[in-house]
């Protein structure tokens, strides 16, 4: 069974998110509503998340911020990263390609795909 | 025999009247000119005072042009975050996936659903739009195929077709070899999808789409042929205007966000192509026209070749002066990867003195084993609002300067381009800011490549009606000027797209349009929105119809007033005082 850890400032994308992931994929999902919160939950031993989905624009540290905190610590620098963003323009784009990623998706996500793009992503075939 | 008393009274009368004639006539003389010398007083203080206000005006548009990209781009963010959950909440409840809802509850969730979809998809449009019109999206040009690209677009809407029982077919006329092109792919898939979605929901069920390639050796021309509705003829402009539907319910019916076609337009404008709509001949529908240069005009800075391996050196050294370093470093980067080498300078008075030293230098050193050659200025890239001198002010003195006069400039302004004669005469050519990396580096090529030609001029003569062009063709004919002749906007439109003449003389009567969308049409290109431009016209041309019949400089001919064989004359005096400006008297 598979972990997904998703990051967003946002309650209600948090659990439309996580509904979808459970209802199309049926994989468990655990949450966080900041990127300090997020860093804490990856690191849980017990609970070790095999992909993180996260927000770009988060009050306190960002997406990229939490990311490369993420990079430092070798506990979770290994744990793959998915920005979610309502950012579409180009530059955004090309400087989220440029941190080291796994992947970039886009808000307003289809919820009936959102499993299936994170899997493309990450090259999970089942 | 007359006395001599009287004649002596008669000659001194006669001499004081010479002297009063003369008298008054050399006092009126100077009054005439002192009041002529008034009107120009007068005329300058005006033309002062209007370069001034349109200098307010403009630097007010360039600073609302930036609030409203930002306001534009963070709104588009703002409304994604909650669409965001309203479309994964709807999407899940719509697809059954969280349990079962009833018949009722079900439509409804669908037409929110679709609504939301709807929603996303405008936002989405209007950002691209934005970013086109910005210059925020350059193209990334590669060598393509027109066949490939369309066949790729027509298995994207197979699906699309079919829910509509429609077929869609395919036709490739030319050979395989000429069906390459430069464009940016995906831009090219965007035009076309779209194209052929417009074409799917205004078909009846049934019916078959074709989409038409043809070429010649300049140009690729693609057809979508439909047998919907049709577009009635005062319309067939207006739908690629945003927000523009044939019919005000189209856009709920349709599912359309009525910026289809403005985006099609922008996409292939700045590929340098043209897209227009035209009623079927043989029957119901609409055929929507793409024509697209073989050698994109985008592309002749920027080769394929140049593509493949995108750091050249060699095609020379450009000083970029702008006292904005944000800009400075986004031109010199973009020059840098088509092969340019750069100088940077902040003002006026720096690159006054960079360009004198560098000139200076290259005259100097000349090549040897151990030093590289200093490289003379190919050109210049020069900002007209600067502080300290001014971009009118620094030109003025680089064409003073004898080491630097011949140096091509080329003005990087928010002042658009039509007002170049009016500015600066001196400049060999235009990019107005916020800029398009393509228009720059065409604009910037043609200038380095024509540095010093005067070829002889190349008109464009657009004339319904064969006799009149006939005896206007003769009279240029005869004075050894090459002149070429549409009689459809059509043509017109093709003709331009082969080259840019220097000048054209349109009719606004064509049977297939009017002048109005020529002229329209002919702004919309980067390379010819400054064209010279004669109006020889038979009807009455109101100040708001000039207004939006001017290009670049303009004349207008009454054909009531000014006879064919006159034409000839008069243009050439127009293009004898374009190209010679100082003979121009002040007023």
């Amino acid at each position: 069974m598979r972990l997904i850890l998703i990051i967003d400032d946002e309650d209600d994308i948090r659990e439309v998110a996580a509904l979808s992931l459970e209802a199309t994929a049926g994989w468990e999902i655990v949450t966080a509503s900041s990127g300090a919160e997020g860093i804490r939950a990856a690191a849980n031993p017990n609970r070790r998340p095999h992909a993180i989905l996260m927000d770009v624009m988060m009050p306190g540290m960002d997406g990229p911020t939490t990311f490369r905190q993420m990079q430092q610590n070798p506990a979770i620098a290994a744990i793959p990263v998915i920005l979610l963003t309502a950012k579409v323009q180009g530059v955004d784009q090309r400087r989220f390609a440029g941190l080291g990623v796994a992947g970039v998706l886009f808000k307003p996500f289809d919820p009936l795909t959102l499993a299936a793009q994170i899997s493309d992503a990450l090259g999970w075939k089942d | 025999m007359i006395p001599l008393p009287s004649l002596v009274f008669g000659l001194l009368l006669l001499s004081l009247f010479l002297l009063g004639g003369l008298t008054l006539r050399l006092a009126s003389r100077s009054r005439q000119q002192k009041h002529e010398l008034e009107q120009l007083a007068e005329a300058l203080r005006r033309s002062q005072e209007d370069a001034e206000q349109q200098k307010n005006k403009l630097a007010r548009r360039s600073d609302l042009d930036i609030v409203k990209d930002e306001f534009i781009s963070t709104v588009s963010h703002e409304l994604r975050t909650p669409l965001t959950s309203i479309r994964g909440a709807l999407g899940l409840l719509s697809a059954g996936l969280l349990g079962n809802v009833d018949a009722k509850a079900q439509n409804l969730l669908r037409i929110a659903s679709s609504n939301t979809e709807r929603l996303i998809r405008l936002i989405n449009d209007i950002l691209d739009l934005e970013r086109m019109d910005s210059g925020r999206a350059p193209l990334k040009l590669r060598r393509c195929s027109i066949y490939d690209l369309a066949r790729e677009s027509v298995e994207t809407m197979t699906a699309m077709a079919d829910d509509a029982s429609i077929r869609l077919e395919l036709v490739c006329l030319p050979a395989r070899d000429a069906i390459y092109f430069d464009a940016d792919p995906d831009r090219i898939l965007q035009v076309l999808t779209n194209l052929m979605s417009n074409a799917i929901k205004f078909s009846p069920a049934g019916s078959t789409i074709s989409i038409q390639i043809d070429s010649d050796i300049n140009s690729l021309l693609l057809k979508v042929v439909d047998r919907g509705r049709g577009i009635p003829p005062d319309k067939l402009e207006a739908v690629f205007d945003r927000f523009q539907q044939v019919e005000s319910s189209d856009s709920s019916k349709k599912g359309g966000t009525g910026l289809g076609l403005a985006i099609c337009r922008s996409i292939i404008q700045q590929h340098g192509g043209a897209i227009w709509a035209q009623p079927n001949q043989d029957g119901p529908g609409t055929t929507l026209w793409v024509q697209l240069s073989r050698s994109a005009r985008a592309s002749d800075a920027a080769p394929s070749s140049l593509i493949a391996s995108p750091v050249q050196r060699g095609e020379g050294l450009i000083l970029v002066c702008d006292d904005d370093p944000g800009i400075r470093v986004v031109v010199a980067e973009q020059l840098r990867q088509r092969g340019y080498d750069i100088l940077e300078a902040g003002s006026g008075e720096e690159l006054i003195a960079l360009a004198k030293e560098q000139m200076a230098q290259a005259a100097q050193t000349p090549s040897t084993k151990e030093h590289a050659p200093v490289s003379p200025i190919s050109g210049i890239l020069l900002d007209l609002y600067m502080p300290g001198l001014s971009g009118w002010e620094t030109l003025q003195k680089l064409k003073e300067e004898p080491a630097t006069a011949a140096i091509p400039v080329v003005i990087l302004s928010v002042i658009p381009p039509t007002e170049r004669t009016l500015l600066a005469g001196e400049a060999q050519g235009w990019v107005q800011k916020p800029f398009n990396e393509n228009v720059l580096l065409a604009e910037l090529g043609r200038v380095l490549r024509t540095k010093g030609e005067e070829g002889p001029g190349h008109i464009l003569l657009v004339e319904q009606e064969p006799k009149l062009a006939q005896a206007i063709l003769a009279g240029f004919e005869e004075a050894g000027v090459r002149i070429d002749h549409a009689s459809t906007l059509q043509q017109a439109v093709d003709r331009c797209l082969r080259g840019a003449p220097d000048l054209m003389i349109l009719d606004l009567t064509l049977p297939d349009g009017d002048g109005f969308s020529l002229v329209d049409w002919l702004r919309r290109q980067p390379t010819l929105r400054t064209l010279p431009l004669v109006v020889y016209s038979g009807r009455e041309i109101s100040d708001a119809e000039m207004a939006k019949l001017r290009l670049g400089p303009t004349e207008f001919l009454d054909k009531a007033k000014v006879q064919p064989t006159e034409v000839e004359q008069l243009v050439l005096a127009m293009v004898h005082r374009l190209r010679h400006p100082a003979a121009e008297p002040v007023a």
